[in-house]
């Protein structure tokens, strides 16, 4: 009952998803459709059922929800392993994004039984029967579970990510003590995955607008950074009713980072900052 | 539906920062400590006086102290009420009829703040 | 979101499609309990309502308040009582949980569960406690 980690996972499922219309809200063309079933091959004892959400851009077609039984004594634990035995051995066509598979890089994020995660750190075993996997929530989609990032990178872009200062480099580095460094632990760490921002309801409602979890905690990495010297001007970019104030503290963030960060403690900071400096 | 051609980092900056947001902020949090203690004591008076007579109603509302708190209670739950009701439609609501929706709201307040202050004061002074 | 993207090099030149979000998210703890604060809040805000126009009649003099008196006595009028004094409850611990956030505190993935079954728990508890204290005489 009390979530301790952001890898612990629920043991009681009281309500799967929220009592709305299956497609409220949903576009004609965003409409999701009964798909193929892939039956395991034979001799396959120990079977998983995946429902996989697909969509080919070069087909007429919606999107739809394909049934893949995997195999499990042929695949590793992780469900990116069984995303990649998938394409292996039954449709090569699947398309997902992957690099390290130690939920370091943070390219296979996704939604996997209605939560973000990475799936190279997610075990199968974790997952339900059957399990379902669905792109990284409210975003386009390029093809199968591959989600258009860009506007994302816009909005992380819009808060200058980078070291903003007009005293000139001395010809050492720039001085930091241990104190100022440690301020950046938990904030540093962040692999830009966005399952925070994918599954913030407000980003879901205002995302033009409102930067979203991973941007924030990214802007407030640079607010504490001892070294930067632009914290009046980013806090003036901040502070609008929607870039930074639609966060109302729902906290859906901090409990489906992947990585255990804490973007909600991050923004209640900045709106603190944005307070004190007017005080 | 035309094309929109703006670059990703045009649409993702917008009209720019609006450079304030704090004080409605700073202001629902004010508010809010301000309605915990008149809730509070609000509700205990009314359970106190639930079920007497209009004569005891009014006895009770005509003290100062009553007056007092009613008035505050009311300025501190309207202005509440519509910081409150402005995010939930502006959360929602991005069509053109936002803008109405947000005015309305915010006058219905005033005038209903106004017509409690109004009534309160009428059972002091009246008698 | 109402910005275009559309699939290039696609025959058709259509919008690509929106993964789904509320309609597949799970809901926990965090977001469940932030929605029933924006709902109470909202019912609240009828309520406000309701004490102008209790206020009113009161102001308006004994005849016009005892009909009003009858609506709240009846169990229609009680029941809608009941219901407002849990939402009440449930707004103010919420709000409580939230004013200890917005000073920075409570937001270690623990803390922000055990507050939220703690807000649960202490509404029912109060709204329990308000209406057993208010069936006494004298109330």
């Amino acid at each position: 009952m009390i979530i301790e980690r952001s890898d612990q996972l629920p043991r009681v499922t009281l309500l799967k998803r929220f009592p709305v219309p299956r497609n409220f809200g949903v576009a004609q063309g965003s409409r999701i459709v009964r798909g193929k079933t892939w039956r395991a091959p034979d001799g396959a004892t120990r079977v998983k059922t995946f429902e996989i959400y697909r969509y080919d851009p070069d087909t007429k077609g919606n999107p739809r929800l394909d049934t893949f039984e995997v195999d499990l004594d042929d695949c590793g634990p992780m469900v990116l392993d069984a995303l990649i035995w998938i394409k292996n051995k039954i449709d090569p066509t699947l398309a997902f994004r992957r690099s390290c598979r130690e939920g370091v890089c943070g390219s296979c994020a996704m939604n996997m039984d209605g939560t973000n995660w990475l799936a190279c750190t997610r075990f199968i075993s974790e997952m339900g029967s059957p399990g379902t996997i669905y792109p990284l929530a409210n975003m386009r989609i390029i093809k199968d579970l591959v989600p258009d990032q860009t506007h994302l990178f816009a909005q992380y872009e819009m808060v200058e990510p980078w070291l903003r200062t007009k005293t000139p480099e001395s010809g050492s580095e720039r001085l930091q003590s241990p104190e100022d460094r440690e301020k950046l632990d938990g904030y540093y760490e962040c692999i830009l995955c966005f399952c925070c921002t994918s599954g913030c309801p407000s980003h879901w409602w205002n995302g033009d607008r409102f930067l979203g979890p991973a941007v924030l905690l990214q802007a407030y990495r640079w607010l504490i950074d001892s070294r930067d010297e632009a914290a009046g001007n980013r806090l003036d970019n901040l502070e609008d009713p929607f870039r930074l104030y639609r966060c109302h503290t729902i906290l859906n963030c901090t409990r489906t980072c992947p990585k255990g960060l804490n973007p909600g403690r991050a923004i209640a900071e900045i709106k603190k900052m944005v307070v004190a400096r007017r005080n | 539906m035309s094309k929109d051609l703006r670059s990703p980092f045009a649409r993702a900056v917008g009209l720019g920062s609006a450079r304030e947001g704090v004080a409605h902020w700073w202001a629902q949090r004010v508010t809010a400590i301000a309605l915990l203690p008149l809730t509070v004591w609000f509700g205990a008076a009314l359970i106190s006086i639930a079920g007497s007579d209009h004569a005891s109603i009014i006895h009770w509302l005509q003290s100062p102290l009553s007056t007092i708190g009613m008035v505050l209670l009311l300025i501190a739950l309207f202005h509440h009420t519509a910081l409150g009701l402005q995010v939930v439609i502006e959360d929602y609501i991005h069509s053109g009829i936002k803008l109405p929706l947000l005015i309305a709201m915010r006058l219905v307040c005033y005038a209903l703040a106004v017509a409690g202050i109004v009534a309160s004061l009428r059972i002091t002074l009246g008698g | 979101m109402k910005e275009q993207a559309t699939t290039p090099g696609s025959t058709a030149q259509r919008m690509r499609p929106l993964s789904p979000n509320i309609q597949i998210y799970r809901p926990q703890l965090t977001s469940v309990l932030s929605i029933t604060n924006r709902i109470t809040g909202v019912i609240l805000s009828v309520f406000g309502i309701a004490l102008v126009v209790w206020l009113t009649g009161v102001a308006a003099g004994a005849q016009t308040y005892s009909r009003l008196h009858l609506l709240i006595d009846s169990w229609f009028g009680q029941a809608v009582l009941f219901a407002f004094t849990f939402a009440f409850f449930l707004h103010l611990c919420g709000g409580i949980r939230h004013l200890l956030w917005d000073a920075g505190l409570g937001f270690e993935l623990r803390t922000i569960y055990a507050s939220g079954w703690t807000v649960l728990a202490a509404s029912v508890a109060l709204t329990a406690i308000t209406w057993l204290a208010s069936g006494f005489p004298g109330g």
